[in-house]
């Protein structure tokens, strides 16, 4: 019972207590008429979740951690495109390559980080590039097509009516990550480190291989998740920067994480996740123009971008503290 | 302490020109011969459209630069919303070119001033994480620029803009707006309280803040300047293509960053300059074009801007270290 309560008076209350009431909303609208959201929108929602999960995923395993990995959309973009190339002689070894290369360049960018002190957004600008700039060259510049219909069919058709085989991946991918943070020993190196590293240091923890590995399974994440969706999508193109971050940042935030570390849990950003697919299925429903899309998730990232401001707190006491004290003086 | 380190530090003109000669600054030189070579020995790169070519596209990128090397030293690394800034002040400029030069000027000049400065608030008010609040200001100006123009190219009216893509004795006025920006960039930032305090935010914020810096009130101002810059490069764009589309300064945050850390810019604030910037943005338009003549395609330059970037900010790493 107690350990109940704390789990869910964590980070990931706000996004699940969010998730909660945005999935009531949703069936209430069902109820009156003025949507429609059945098990189609599960599924769709659960798609959505397919994609930017695992990023999510990634990306809040280097919050957590208190460092930051921009590159993950050029790892997306770049996992997307071998998987593709090296696909067309069989899908398995294009999956497997694109693995081993997301491993390897988060490995990289952790190595570099940690070698020459570098801070992890600096690095990861370069990884970004880098990796970015790698698809394109392998793409020539352009969509390459993959041309196997039955695979995009495997990855895609519903089982039990709402996942799909790359959703299932997905919430396995988000279970066994939730598993390692909460119940191993590198989980609870993991938080040490995100939230005080010098003492996490000095207890014993062996920072570098803790940050070198968050890396890499970072970079591999993204790197899988642009493989499966360019098989779903049985094509891969280098992919535009705001189409991923935006998207996987708001949802990490809004799952809980802070960059001021040691926040955050696999299951709080899956929820942000949830959130932000529901809100486009939503709007896709309602039928908007897709310039809404960017807007509204823009909208979200900067919103939590701001809550999430070291300073906001602070502004909002003085704010609320001045507000009195003036209504005091004219009483 | 050796000999040679001696007589660095006690100076004397021979030994200044011995300190010049640090490993930094060599592989620098031979860089930049490497480069020079390669580029003279390109066909056609003496020609003149192709000089042209190499200082409308430094200019573009150059202004925005400029702005970007203000970020860069107050410590927030980048912006990602500058290049779309500059798409949106080139189509603030052409819809207002039917009102008239100065309106369509002011207008440019003063949206993505706007935008940018609510953005350096928000960053310096809150400290909110940079970054991430640019990356949401280039979703949310995408999707503005979407809603406005419905994904359409909007023309110049009339030749207003004409006399901007001209040329002042033989040079294109861009290339003399970009040097007009780095000298007024450069002296802000050398010769003014506030040029100081961006580098001393930068390099120290907890350090500004015990001096009695209001950082938050240097951040906004920083993001400001880099709007402004950025709409001076949307004017110049406007001219240049007598039309204005948001599609305009994609890419460019990118190749402006390399450009300010090929210059040596530290990626982490406080220390660096505009001139710096120059050098790094001329080094960058000179492969732009050797690569584009030598019939590499675009790809190539994506990939070695991501090189390079991540080779700049890796020597950093090893020179501090």
């Amino acid at each position: 019972m107690k350990r109940a309560f704390r789990l869910l008076s964590s980070g990931m209350t706000r996004a699940v207590w969010l998730l909660v009431l945005m999935v009531v909303c949703s069936f209430v609208f069902d109820r009156l008429g003025l949507g429609h959201f059945g098990k189609d929108t599960a599924f769709s929602v659960l798609q959505y979740f397919a994609t930017f999960g695992p990023i999510a995923l990634g990306l809040g395993l280097t919050i957590l951690v208190r460092e930051f990995d921009i590159a993950i959309a050029g790892m997306f973009g770049l996992g997307g495109c071998i998987a593709v190339l090296v696909g067309r002689l069989d899908p398995l070894l294009g999956l497997a390559a694109a693995i081993a290369v997301g491993i390897c360049g988060g490995a990289l960018q952790g190595y570099a980080m940690v070698r020459l002190r570098l801070s992890s957004v600096a690095v990861s600008l370069g990884g970004l590039l880098t990796f970015g700039g790698f698809a394109y060259v392998l793409t020539g510049n352009r969509t390459v097509s993959f041309g196997r219909m039955d695979i995009a069919l495997l990855v895609n058709t519903p089982i039990l009516e709402i996942f799909s085989l790359r959703s299932l991946i997905a919430v396995l991918l988000v279970a066994i990550a939730a598993f390692f943070v909460s119940c191993t020993r590198i989980g609870r190196d993991m938080i040490a480190v995100g939230g005080d590293r010098q003492a996490a240091t000095t207890a014993g923890v062996k920072t570098e291989a803790i940050l070198i590995g968050t890396f890499a399974t970072c970079s591999m994440l993204c790197a899988l998740s642009g493989a499966l969706l360019s098989f779903s999508l049985s094509a891969a193109s280098p992919a535009g920067l705001s189409d991923i971050s935006v998207p996987a940042v708001a949802a990490v935030i809004l799952g809980g994480a802070s960059f001021s570390g040691g926040t955050g849990r696999p299951l709080g950003t899956a929820a942000g996740v949830m959130i932000l697919g529901l809100l486009r299925t939503g709007l896709t429903t309602l039928g908007v123009p897709p310039y809404v899309h960017d807007l509204v998730t823009g909208g979200v990232l900067l919103s939590v971008a701001i809550a999430d401001g070291n300073d906001f707190a602070r502004r909002l006491y003085d704010l609320i503290a001045r507000r009195e004290a003036s209504m005091s003086s004219t009483r | 302490m050796t000999d040679r380190a001696e007589r660095i530090a006690t100076g004397g003109l021979a030994d200044r020109m011995l300190r010049l000669v640090t490993m930094r600054h060599s592989v620098a030189v031979v860089g930049l011969a490497v480069l020079c070579a390669l580029a003279l020995m390109t066909p056609g790169f003496t020609s003149i459209p192709s000089l042209y070519a190499l200082i409308n596209t430094a200019s573009f990128v150059g202004c925005i630069a400029v702005g970007m090397t203000f970020i860069t030293l107050s410590g927030n690394v980048m912006s990602f919303a500058l290049g779309a800034a500059s798409g949106l002040a080139a189509i603030t400029c052409a819809w207002l070119s039917k009102f008239g030069l100065a309106a369509a000027l002011l207008g440019a000049i003063l949206v993505p001033t706007a935008i940018n400065a609510l953005q350096g608030f928000v960053i310096g008010f809150f400290k909110a994480n940079s970054l991430i609040v640019t990356i949401a200001a280039l979703a949310l100006i995408n999707g503005a620029a979407e809603m406005v123009t419905a994904g359409q190219t909007i023309y110049v009216e009339g030749d207003i803009l004409d006399p901007y893509k001209g040329k002042l004795l033989g040079v294109p006025l861009a290339g003399i707006a970009f040097l007009i920006c780095v000298i007024v960039g450069q002296l802000v930032l050398r010769y003014t309280q506030f040029g100081q305090r961006v580098v001393l935010v930068g390099s120290n914020s907890r350090a500004a803040t015990a001096a009695g810096v209001e950082v938050w009130r240097t951040t906004t101002w920083v993001y400001t300047l880099a709007g402004l810059f950025s709409g001076i490069s949307g004017v110049l764009m406007a001219a240049r293509y007598g039309a204005g589309t948001i599609e305009m300064g994609a890419g460019f945050d990118y190749t402006a960053i390399a450009g300010v850390l090929l210059g040596g810019t530290a990626v982490a604030g406080g220390q660096g300059s505009v001139t710096r910037s120059l050098v790094g943005v001329t080094v960058m338009a000179v492969i732009t074009v050797v690569l584009l003549l030598r019939d590499f395609e675009t790809q190539y330059q994506y990939l070695l801007t991501g090189l390079i970037v991540f080779a700049a900010i890796l020597a950093q790493g090893r020179f501090r270290s």
